[in-house]
């Protein structure tokens, strides 16, 4: 390499870092604009598989995404496109960070109640060590307990039972070193029936707690 | 029977501040999942996200490069933000009870995933994804969508 030819790299690089540190004194503009855009997919869901149903819409039209991978493009205020379906590696590669993301699925327990009592049958005494283990394998975990009764008595008082039906599961989860503040608790009487039953009927699968431990 | 139901009334009426104040009644999720550079817009002011915190309805979470974050709301909904996205919970309300649900994400950019819970098999047309130049009606289950904000 000549003498001259040196300098000539020594110019550039020299130019080069008066560029960067132009760079630095100025916001940074982007190059490349893209138009304003969305693209929407729609996936299996990620526990049990079962495929859902979304429409896509906007002033200029709609697209309705059903099956695997279904997916639609809106650039500017086009209508949707036509609807493609992706393949497995084409979604991992745009939302793998989005999806890999995602809490956990809730655990969910239903336990059930003598008549008339906020105490638990025998076979859902027996569940109560699972749901404990929930509340332990869950990251900071909050937990949703809904008391249930069936259709025996007012309607007032099966909002009370729900209510001492829950506060008892409550009890057991405290007991966890779960704190309060991340047990909401609260009671649907007899007003969400499981089984669906006339006024003043006695059935077990009514009188329960449903919990989720998320 | 009489005095036996005024009795449950007046144990109702007893016990219902102190169930209400066990929760965080108005609390619309928890943040489960935090990694990277993640925080939480709300009127107040911006505050960094941790895993634990509670989310409420006008929040927004943003995330910067290399920031991801999962949340759980009150009905199970998943929801998660890829790096450098930005989504506002602009309406959420449970009330099983009144069997009413209405959950309306804006996203603003970047990557969405959500995973539906319990709203949309109360009102299946109760949940919404709005981008800025369309909508997205969720009738479950699981759907991802990417916002190139212009």
């Amino acid at each position: 390499m000549t003498r001259d030819r040196r300098l000539i790299v020594l110019l550039m690089s020299t130019a080069c870092a008066g560029c960067l540190l132009a760079a630095c004194a100025h916001p940074p503009v982007p190059v490349v604009r893209r138009p304003a855009g969305a693209l929407v997919v729609l996936l299996p869901d990620p526990d049990d598989g079962v495929v859902g149903r979304a429409f896509v819409s906007n002033a200029a039209g709609t697209a309705e995404l059903e099956g695997a991978r279904a997916s639609t493009g809106i650039v500017g205020s086009s209508a949707p496109s036509a609807v493609k379906p992706l393949d497995e590696s084409q979604v991992q590669m745009v939302f793998g960070s989005a999806l890999s993301s995602l809490p956990p699925r809730a655990h969910q327990f239903t336990l059930y109640f003598d008549f008339e009592s906020d105490q638990l049958t025998a076979e859902s005494r027996a569940l109560l060590p699972q749901v404990v283990q929930a509340v332990k394998d869950t990251p900071f975990p909050d937990v949703a307990v809904i008391g249930h009764t069936d259709t025996t008595g007012s309607a007032a008082s099966n909002v009370e039972l729900g209510l001492r039906r829950a506060n008892m599961v409550r009890q057991i989860l405290l007991g966890t070193g779960l704190e309060g503040s991340l047990i909401e608790v609260t009671s649907h009487g007899e007003a969400d029936l499981l089984v669906p039953t006339p006024d003043d009927t006695s059935e077990p699968r009514n009188r329960r707690v449903e919990i989720s431990v998320r | 029977m009489a005095s036996l139901r005024s009795i449950a009334g007046a144990v109702v009426v007893v016990m219902f501040p102190v169930w209400a104040s066990a929760a965080d009644p108005a609390a619309a999720g928890r943040i489960k999942v935090v990694s990277g550079p993640v925080f939480i817009v709300r009127a107040a002011g911006t505050i960094q996200a941790t895993a634990g915190q509670a989310l409420f309805e006008a929040d927004t979470l943003r995330t910067g490069a290399d920031g991801r974050v999962g949340i759980t709301l009150n009905d199970d909904t998943r929801i998660s933000l890829g790096p450098g996205s930005e989504a506002r919970l602009d309406q959420f309300v449970y009330a099983p009870a009144d069997k009413r649900g209405s959950l309306v994400l804006k996203v603003v950019r970047g990557l969405i995933a959500y995973v539906s819970g319990r709203i949309a098999k109360l009102s299946p047309d109760g949940v919404k994804l709005e981008t800025p130049n369309a909508i997205v009606g969720v009738r479950g289950t699981t759907l991802v969508l990417r916002v190139d904000a212009p």
